[in-house]
């Protein structure tokens, strides 16, 4: 049995390729369907996004090449495409190599912006379209659930999503660093722009308890404020709203200084020096710059917010460093248990096959022996499983027990002649 | 009582080493076992605290090498106490490493009780001394808590300030949370240096009928309580907020190792405590 994956992703596609060979999602179910014959594809999963799109399958250690034509075939005749005319797209991995892709792509750690946390969901979406479509079976079970359970062990024990890399999300990480939550703070958006309205949404989400907004159209201000379920501020009394604010997030098309030194100072005072938080995403600047020496201020303007997201994607970075290690043991692990789950055919074709030499026996045998009763038939059929398992169960114990050894049940399969677990034999009997 | 405090002092070095390994990788599992290596050494901590007194029926805080191992121990208390209220666990960095120094060097330092027990033995001056050393042990550690909080104040505050965030800060508390733990610390140590002093006057009035004897140590104890009584008054007049608070937290303790350490170089009849 060989675990085969081919695909493209945002490093060896551009987008114009990318979108030609992605999959819709009413067209997922019949691809799978035609992706896998049963024959030479045993199972299939399509993950298809914006950034990715890889075939991951199953086929007999004998059908590779088979196997992989056939994925190839089907990733050009299903979206039309003429040919090799893409191969040169393709990345193809095996084995234990398309495990450590997939449990790469689960954790984030191929993702274009590394340690984005949508890629799971996306893995698990394509997951139960494979059940529903009834392509996933023994091995993809076992390959997608341990592909969580990577995923989850990176996220919990590396920093690989700890830091923010939006704008919208810095404005919660930061708040959350100053005021420790964000529950009881209150926003204030000054003007509005679709980076605003994300940032202020990120914070309600985070908990905010009240978020007003003022505009310089009294009617604007109504309008957002409909939109968040927040309150309208007349724009005139914005020093006052300062005061009340915690975080104030400003992005007017204004071209001067909205907020001047000695508002924010004022704001300050009247706030008991309680801290405060600016955000500036307006360009030009509407904050003056000179509130930042403020003490108990901290304001942070567009190009501040994007070098603390360029450095926080270097972080990321090197968490990934640590994450590929946690992949790399995982991969050695599923490697063991998959070669377990190889192990039950074994077992019971083994087992199969010494009663059927011992019933080949007495059949040789059964003429001298004469009319015997059915009682006496049976009897002796129980004498010789009886006598067969007996024997044999210390030896399938011990194969039991070193499963994780893939040679040593090579080599027992071999000596009782048994065909490879590629071979439909020992399968079906599992199955 | 050997075996006992090394059981102690390994138990502290084990949750110390992991506090620093938990906070650099950021990892749940270590903190575990800081935590259980911190219990038991507590618990080891206590009861041979507790055999001390009731053994050799001395209150354990007479000598330096007493003293350090009850500062040790209180220490762990106030580190405890920041835990369960505000789950700062990065305060055990600094915490867990000072106090197992300090139960090295009570274990391996060589001396005896420099109070002769009998200067206690006048009608009461035998609960008020050790309360008064009590009280001040446990001040210590408070003021040691608003230290390492206003030094953790004042690294993101910079880092703030400038935009540029080191690896320090995604695994400090936020800034609200150091604000709290320092002027909730610097309260309570206040309130205890307070009463301290306060002991120490009526025990030395006890013993020789002076309140104050113009000693070093008096001297700086009384700068010392200045010092936190203005950090509180200007905190709650909101006047001194945020980073000038927290240098006045920083100040505020080199000024309290030297109130403990510094008068044993000029001549001083207080020595520990």
């Amino acid at each position: 049995m060989a675990i085969v994956l081919i695909g493209v992703n945002h490093k060896t596609a551009p987008v114009e390729v990318r979108e030609l060979l992605a999959f819709s999602e009413g067209a997922l179910a019949a691809g799978l369907h035609q992706l896998v014959d049963g024959e030479i594809l045993r199972e299939g999963l399509i993950v298809s996004t914006c950034n990715r799109v890889e075939v991951l399958s199953t086929t007999g250690k004998d059908q590779l090449q088979q196997g992989t034509e056939r994925i190839r075939d089907f990733l050009s005749r299903s979206h039309n495409i003429a040919g090799n005319s893409f191969s040169a797209h393709f990345y193809q991995h095996v084995d234990d190599q398309a495990v450590r892709h997939i449990f790469r792509v689960a954790s984030s750690l191929d993702s274009m912006v590394v340690g984005e946390p949508q890629v799971l969901g996306q893995v698990r979406r394509a997951y139960s379209q494979a059940i529903e479509a009834g392509t996933a079976g023994r091995v993809l079970n076992r390959l997608v659930h341990h592909a969580f359970h990577v995923a989850k062990r990176v996220r919990s024990e590396t920093g690989i999503a700890a830091s923010a890399v939006s704008i919208s999300y810095m404005a919660v990480e930061l708040g959350k660093k100053i005021f420790r939550s964000l529950e009881g703070c209150s926003v204030l958006l000054i003007g509005a722009g679709e980076m605003a309205e994300l940032s202020a949404r990120h914070l309600m989400n985070a908990g905010v308890a009240r978020v007003m907004v003022t505009n310089r159209t009294a009617a604007a201000a109504h309008r957002l404020a409909r939109d968040f379920g927040g309150e309208a501020a007349s724009f005139d009394a914005l020093a006052d709203h300062l005061a009340e604010a915690d975080i104030i997030i400003c992005s007017t098309a204004a071209d001067g200084y909205v907020v001047t030194p000695e508002m924010a100072a004022a704001a300050l005072n009247r706030r008991r020096n309680r801290p405060a938080f600016y955000i500036d995403i307006s360009v030009p600047r509407n904050v003056d710059p000179a509130i930042g020496k403020l003490p108990n201020l901290f304001l942070f303007d567009i190009d501040d917010l994007e070098s603390v997201i360029t450095s926080n994607i270097r972080e990321r970075e090197h968490e990934a460093q640590r994450a590929e290690l946690i992949v790399d043991s995982e991969v050695m692990q599923f490697e063991q248990a998959l070669r377990a789950l190889d192990i039950g055919p074994t077992l019971a074709a083994l087992r199969q096959k010494l009663q059927d030499i011992a019933r080949h026996e007495l059949e040789r045998q059964r003429s001298r022996l004469g009319q015997l009763s059915a009682e006496q038939e049976n009897a002796i059929d129980a004498l010789l499983v009886g006598t067969v398992n007996k024997i044999s169960h210390p030896v399938l114990n011990h194969l039991r027990r070193s499963a994780g050894n893939g040679e040593s049940i090579q080599a027992w399969r071999e000596i009782f002649g048994l065909e490879t677990p590629d071979g439909a034999t020992a399968e079906d009997i599992d199955e | 009582m050997k075996p006992l405090l090394l059981a102690v002092l390994a138990a502290y070095f084990v949750a110390a080493i992991h506090s620093i390994l938990a906070f650099v990788n950021k990892r749940r599992a270590l903190q575990r076992v800081c935590d259980l290596s911190l219990i038991v050494g507590f618990t080891l901590h206590t009861t041979a605290l507790i055999a001390d007194w009731v053994i050799d029926r001395r209150y354990p805080l007479l000598s330096l090498r007493e003293t350090l191992s009850f500062l040790a121990w209180t220490v762990v208390a106030a580190y405890a106490v920041v835990l369960y209220r505000y789950g700062a666990y990065a305060l055990g960095v600094i915490a867990l490493p000072l106090v197992s120094l300090l139960t090295f060097v009570s274990i391996f330092l060589r001396t005896g009780p420099t109070i002769a027990v009998e200067q206690l033995s006048g009608s009461s001056g035998r609960w008020l001394f050790p309360l008064h050393t009590t009280l001040l042990t446990f001040a210590y550690a408070a003021f040691f808590v608003v230290f390492v909080s206003s030094v953790m104040y004042l690294l993101q505050e910079r880092e703030l300030k400038l935009k540029t965030f080191s690896a320090f800060f995604h695994r400090l508390p936020s800034l609200t949370t150091v604000n709290d733990i320092s002027t909730t610390a610097a309260t309570m140590g206040l309130t205890l240096l307070t009463l301290g002093i306060a002991t120490g006057m009526l025990w030395s009035a006890s013993r020789d009928g002076r309140l104050w004897h113009n000693d070093p140590k008096e001297v700086f104890a009384l700068l010392t309580w200045l010092l936190y009584l203005g950090l509180l008054v200007y905190r709650s007049t909101a006047r001194w907020r945020g980073r000038r608070a927290a240098w006045l937290g920083v100040l505020g303790f080199l000024l309290v190792i030297f109130t403990f350490l510094g008068p044993r170089l000029m001549d001083s009849y207080h020595v520990f405590g």
